[in-house]
């Protein structure tokens, strides 16, 4: 805002002058609202929430610092630009002049985006740490149909989908997956890159719905820089392991819709000529089956100079090199990435048509593992006879191989997550397999555990050759409960408990006086039978007893609080109870869970 | 223009027959031309006049005889013979059909007898002659001559071929190229005469304007030929050196976008059966609001090919953009704060000992909600008064019953007289205020008593209009008579003075209401030594609900719904004005250092007001749910307590330093339960040992109770 005279009474300071409204901003601008939004949605522009709204509390603010932010970016002229360029060329075709509209229509003005993927993130670890969304709308993309009528362009949905594989080919090379996870919603995958977490949503590889309750105009705008910024981090990380970025695939398996293999084929060839060295791989054989039919001539003569490369006699110091590199290598990688690389090594697995292919020739080689498939260019046949697992998702099977086990695609899931292969019994054809658990939850910290998740945890416990502690009682004192909890030493839950036990002490112990008395009096024990009637009372009386004592505990917690809640101020008192609330609701939905428990467990009796 | 076209054809037809002929034999086929062409037109002039079907059929056998036969008869001349051949049938003339309709002849032969119409078919009889008969297809009736042809081979053909849209005759070629029949050149005689115009042979002015133009959108590189060179799209954009990257961000500070939640378990595809609701549980969902409903029900399949794709993808994708672009964003401090540490510090309670805890006696004997409690200043008696009409008095550390009342009346008030040698009781009841002897201390207290207690009758007449003073018929003592219920009775220190508080009764005073927040005549100040009564105050401010004695000095407390208002009693004024801040007061009392109140009220809250610090109280504690009915301080230790409707009271530790600059200490202590709530209400009273830290509560359950440490 510029500074000018400002008649007297009329001042504008603090957040009237700092904030302004959606639509004075559109104006100051002197934009139209579509261009508003998009320079907002490409420089990362958001509405602010200002201490006390001026012009009503239904509008959006906006900080004044950002709007002069956009006003100084060149995207808004270029915007200006292209808005007249495309009234020249309406103009053209309403005079019919043809060979003018194609002339304008062939030099549209365009604009870049690599300076605001800089400006928004100015080191590498920001864009990291930023890529969630822009993984998950890529990913969704990838799998859209192209819709001419909503200007979803055929070759957007192919940058998408090159850019989702080159993305998987790194963290599939660079073994950095960590947890993987089908839910309702898709495939959720969470990998840690130079140590930030990236997690990322890829929908069921199915024909998605198309609702129309969405604006695709924002989307795709959103799409616009999103595409930018992996393509940089794609390429920034292709740098790191010394990949060439914009990959040149073998034209025969990318028509096969096997990128993702031609990617990892590419980066392992690609990383192993820069490195000097000539290693025969899984892949050897059907490359030179691939080398047969390719099509554009400068593609083929690069493929085979790597191809070529590759299959140079293998020279001994060179593979001595090699080795020693390799064991360089090792050490530098950390604990995660080991255990991750070597998962699924001696494992060699084979997919049925069935399973979801792209997902699983993702993650296995990120753990470590020889995957093929059914079909044209993979790398082993079905009948190969090392296949240790074939993964399969039918209700039966007619030929089996003795020699292989036959799972469903949730164990490799799950022995992902537990980082520990599973025993495969429970995932066997044809069963229905045990809980799909989210690695992504704290069962302590949320407070239930689910039962599997405890057969999981055991499992690891043995693999890693440890003997859990036995949950079993404390060695605690139970003298008096409730005067410990008076006392604030122990909390609720634990003083029910000790209260529990002391009311079942004290009921034996006076069973025994009683005895003790009646032995004394000289009742004979075929008395003390017929009087069994008579024995029940007294019984009932120490439950009663216990419920009081029970009450009487949940009283003097009670107390307690109300007790610290009088000498609190308003305002504490307002947030304790906000947390109390809070806490309510979470014992309730644990409750649930545990009522839903145990009923389906009595069904499952009954 | 469309009839001449079809000339035209005709025309060519007629031209290539004409080549033809020239093939054939003599170019002197030219004169003859014209007559060639006229005489189509004059076939098809002719034709009009005449029935369709015949025309065609003539002229088509016309044209096949013409080009069966290669003879070179003139066609008009050969249709002309062909008409003449085959005499029409039909006499009738050019007349439409219809009007022979319904006649039996078609016209009349050269002899004038009439032409037979042929006899009609019926339907069947023409079916079925049509299947028995293969050319039946063929035939065509002719309406005008009344009879049935049958089309030839040929002629199919060439109808074929007409509704095809070609030539009728297959040999014939449309588009041959065409002959000049006139010679043009050497003729010297052009057809028109008029010059060659300039623009003939001058180059166009707007054509070299359009090339000047391009031309210089050349040179000036506005069109270029050959594309520009694409850049590569993606290069390094982060260098390795990432310190000097810091300063590159502009703009306001950034505030990443929260991460959207992580899956639980519930959204798994497989998920354990606790987490899927059941079937009720989901019609449920319905009753609740829309914000409440869970927005994801978790569903189970059995396996991963049974997943089917999530109908919700695009729009959370959506929903996502649309947080990102239009959601303010602000840092919030996330409350991850222990719930102990919102407990403020106080000392522990064990240090805070004796206070009194647990129920130590019951006094049991009352038949009705006991109102009121009050402990003799030595501490060795305790009298109380019930809604049954009783005063008893009970011996504290027994707890028995010593003496009984019988008042008659339900009894608001009770209160000792201070002094230790004046064991007086004076009870509230009804509209009268009794002074009791007790009966306790030795003879010569005894005689002191009855003496001060000696009223003579004349003195009720004195001031009749507020009070009178009467004897006590029954048990001995004075009975003041006032002129409305009253509420509370408190004795001044010195024991010689009491006050009396008669709130008005709201619902019998309706008319006077809006009088009665002036009731001069609420509170009233008694002498007993003179006997005398007076009213203080020319006007007082507010309902009056209770009036207290300053301990040590010579200072009133009148608390009205809202106010309390402190009045000097010497110089008659008022010295400050408490602003509660509560909505309605119901009991106060003083810190035996003077300093200090607390007020409870009928909301539950209490406030301590430090006078010295404000007017305004310095603490309030929201302590009860329901109405506090009575608040205490204890005489020598730093004690305070409430009771309240919900049959509890409340001790707390409450210490006032000498220090003016110290605030006093206020610590919660113990939550004294034990009264059992009826329709009365919990705990209507609590007072505390002169000595001891022991508080005596009474119940609206008729029972007291004294709580020890």
């Amino acid at each position: 805002m510029p500074k000018h005279y400002r008649p007297p009474g009329k001042k504008k300071e603090g957040t009237a002058a700092t904030f302004i409204t959606r639509t004075k901003a559109v104006r100051n601008l002197q934009v139209t609202l579509p261009h508003f939004r998009k320079l907002c949605i490409l420089k990362g522009v958001f509405p602010r929430e200002p201490k006390k709204k001026i012009h009503g509390s239904e509008k959006t603010y906006y900080h004044v610092k950002d709007i002069n932010f956009l006003m100084h970016e060149p995207l808004r002229g270029k915007l200006w630009d292209i808005k007249a360029y495309k009234k020249k060329i309406k103009k053209a075709r309403g005079k019919k002049n043809k060979d003018m509209v194609e002339r304008l229509l062939d030099r549209q003005p365009t604009y870049k985006l690599d300076r605001l993927v800089l400006e928004r993130y100015p080191t590498f670890v920001d864009a990291l740490r930023d890529l969630d969304d822009c993984l998950t709308m890529v990913h969704l993309f990838a799998t859209l149909p192209a819709m001419e009528s909503e200007h979803i362009q055929v070759d957007r949905i192919h940058n998408c989908r090159r850019l989702s594989h080159e993305w998987q080919a790194y963290i599939s090379r660079t073994h950095s997956l960590r947890r993987t996870f089908i839910s309702v919603k898709g495939i959720y995958y969470q990998a840690e890159v130079e140590g930030q977490k990236i997690t990322w949503l890829t929908p069921h590889a199915l024909q998605q719905v198309v609702t129309d309750d969405v604006d695709f105009n924002v989307m795709l705008t959103f799409l616009e820089f999103y595409e930018t910024l992996l393509g940089f981090v794609n390429f920034k990380l292709y740098h790191s392991i010394n990949v060439k970025y914009p990959p040149i695939l073998d034209p025969r398996l990318e028509a096969l819709a096997d990128e993702l293999y031609a990617l990892c084929r590419y980066i392992a060839t690609g990383s192993r000529t820069l490195s000097g060295n000539s290693q025969s791989g899984i892949s050897s054989e059907s490359e030179q089956t691939g080398n047969k039919k390719m099509n554009s001539e400068s593609e083929e003569s690069e493929v085979r100079l790597a191809q070529l490369q590759h299959q140079l006699p293998a020279n001994e110091r060179g593979a001595l090199m090699n080795m020693m590199e390799d064991v360089n290598g090792a050490d530098e990688e950390d604990q995660d990435t080991k255990e991750c690389k070597s998962l699924f090594k001696d494992f060699k697995f084979f997919l049925s048509r069935e399973v979801p292919r792209e997902s699983l020739l993702f993650i296995i080689p990120a753990f470590g593992g020889l995957v093929s498939w059914e079909g044209d260019g993979a790398p082993f046949k079905e009948t190969d006879e090392d296949v240790t697992h074939q993964i399969v998702d039918r209700p039966s099977l007619g030929r089996k191989f003795l020699s292989r086990e036959y799972v469903q695609p949730q164990w490799i899931f799950d022995c992902i997550n537990a980082r520990i292969i599973l025993p495969t019994e429970q995932y066997l054809l044809g069963r229905v397999p045990p809980p799909h658990l989210s690695p992504f939850v704290d069962n302590e910290a949320e407070g239930y555990v689910p039962e599997y998740a405890e057969t999981i945890k055991r499992l690891q416990a043995a693999a890693r050759r440890q003997v859990l502690p036995f949950p079993g009682l404390d060695p605690m004192d139970f003298s008096d409960p409730g005067s410990l909890l008076a006392e604030g030493i122990i909390d609720r839950a634990e003083a029910n408990e000790a209260a529990e036990q002391r009311q079942k002490l004290l009921k034996l112990e006076q069973q025994y006086h009683d005895e003790l008395k009646m032995e004394l009096q000289g009742v004979t024990f075929s008395a003390v039978a017929s009087k069994g009637n008579s024995q029940i009372p007294p019984a009932e009386d120490v439950e009663v007893e216990e419920g009081a004592s029970m009450a009487l505990l949940d009283q003097v917690a009670e107390d307690e609080l109300n007790l610290s809640k009088v000498s609190m101020s308003r305002r504490q008192r307002g947030l304790m109870e906000a947390i109390q609330i809070g806490k309510e609701r979470k014992r309730n939905k644990i409750e649930l869970l545990k009522k839903r428990r145990k009923n389906s467990e009595a069904n499952r009796k009954g | 223009m469309a009839k001449l076209k079809i000339r035209d054809k005709k025309v060519k037809i007629a031209i290539t027959k004409d080549k033809k002929k020239k093939d054939k034999a003599d170019p002197e086929a030219v004169p003859e031309l014209p007559a060639e062409y006229s005489s189509p037109t004059r076939d098809e002039e002719h034709s009009d006049s005449r029935d369709v079907s015949q025309s065609s059929d003539s002229e088509l056998s016309c044209e096949i005889n013409e080009v069966e036969g290669n003879d070179l008869h003139h066609p008009a001349e050969e249709s002309d013979s062909s008409e003449d051949e085959v005499a029409p049938r039909n006499t009738i003339g050019d007349v439409p059909l219809e009007w022979y309709k319904d006649e039996e002849h078609i016209g009349y032969d050269i002899a004038g007898r009439k032409i037979k119409k042929h006899a009609r078919k019926d339907k069947i009889e023409s079916f079925l002659a049509g299947v028995d008969d293969s050319k039946n297809w063929r035939k065509i009736y002719d309406e005008y001559n009344d009879e049935e042809v049958e089309l030839t081979k040929k002629e199919m053909k060439l109808i074929k071929r007409l509704l095809q849209g070609s030539t009728p005759h297959t040999e014939v070629d449309p588009y041959a190229p065409y002959v000049d029949w006139f010679d043009w050149e050497d003729k010297g005689h052009p057809l028109s005469n008029a010059p060659e115009p300039k623009r003939r042979f001058i180059p166009s002015k707007w054509e070299h304007k359009k090339v000047v133009k391009y031309i210089r959108a050349i040179r000036k590189g506005w069109i270029k030929f050959e594309k520009p060179e694409e850049e590569p799209r993606h290069y390094l954009l982060w260098g390795d050196d990432s310190t000097s990257a810091e300063s590159k961000r502009q703009g306001l500070k950034y505030i990443p976008a929260p991460k959207p939640k992580l899956a639980g378990h519930e959204e798994s595809y497989n998920p354990s059966l606790e987490y899927i609701p059941t079937q009720e549980e989901i019609n449920s969902y319905q009753l609740m609001y829309e914000e409440d409903r869970p927005k994801f029900i978790p569903k189970r399949y059995e396996s991963l090919r049974n997943v089917p794709a999530y109908e919700n993808a695009l729009k959370e994708g959506f929903d996502r953009c649309l947080d990102l672009y239009l959601c303010p964003r602000t840092r919030k401090k996330r409350i991850n704060i222990d719930p102990e540490s919102l407990k403020p510090k106080l000392p522990s309670r064990k240090d805070l000992k004796p206070y009194p805890s647990k129920c130590y006696l019951e006094y049991l004997g009352h038949s009705g909600p006991v109102k009121s409690v009050s402990v003799e200043i030595s501490g060795q008696w305790l009298a109380s008064g019930s809604t049954d009409g009783t005063i008893r008095l009970w011996e504290v550390e027994t707890g028995r019953c010593l003496k009984v009342w019988e008042v008659g009346q339900p009894v608001n008030h009770v209160a000792w007289n201070p002094l230790p040698q004046l064991p007086i009781l004076a009870a509230s009841a009804g509209h009268d205020v009794l002074l009791l002897d007790t009966g306790l201390g030795d003879a010569e207290e005894q005689h002191r008593i009855t003496e001060l207690l000696h009223v003579e009758e004349s003195a009720s007449t004195d001031d009749r209009d507020l009070v009178s003073w009467a004897r006590e018929e029954m048990y001995g003592g004075i009975r003041l008579k006032h002129t409305k219920a009253v509420a509370n009775v408190e004795w001044h220190r010195k024991g010689d003075y009491f006050t009396t508080v008669m709130p008005k009764d709201i619902l019998r005073t309706l008319p006077e209401r809006l009088d009665c927040s002036r009731d001069t005549k609420a509170v009233l100040l008694h002498q007993l030594s003179k006997k005398q009564t007076h009213n203080p105050f020319k006007k007082l401010r507010g309902l009056a609900v209770s009036a207290v004695f300053h301990p040590t000095r010579s200072i009133f407390f009148i608390s009205t719904k809202n106010h309390i208002r402190i009045y000097d009693l010497l110089k008659s004024k008022l010295i400050n004005k408490l602003e509660t801040g509560l909505q309605e007061v119901s009991s106060v009392a003083v810190h035996p250092g003077g300093d200090n109140l607390i007020v409870g009220s009928k909301e539950g809250k209490m406030c301590w007001f430090d006078m010295d610090l404000s007017s305004r109280p310095y603490k309030i504690l929201k302590t009860h749910p329901k109405d506090i009915t009575n608040v205490a301080f204890h005489r020598s230790y730093p004690l305070f307590a409430s009771s309240s409707e919900d049959c509890t009271a409340y001790v707390f530790h409450g210490m006032v330093y000498s220090d003016l600059n110290q605030n006093p200490l206020i610590v919660p202590l113990e939550i004294l339960r034990g009264h059992a709530s009826s329709k009365y209400g919990g705990v209507l009273d609590c007072k505390f040992h002169p000595r001891q830290p022991w508080l005596f509560t009474a119940g609206a359950d008729s029972v007291i109770k004294l709580y020890c440490h």
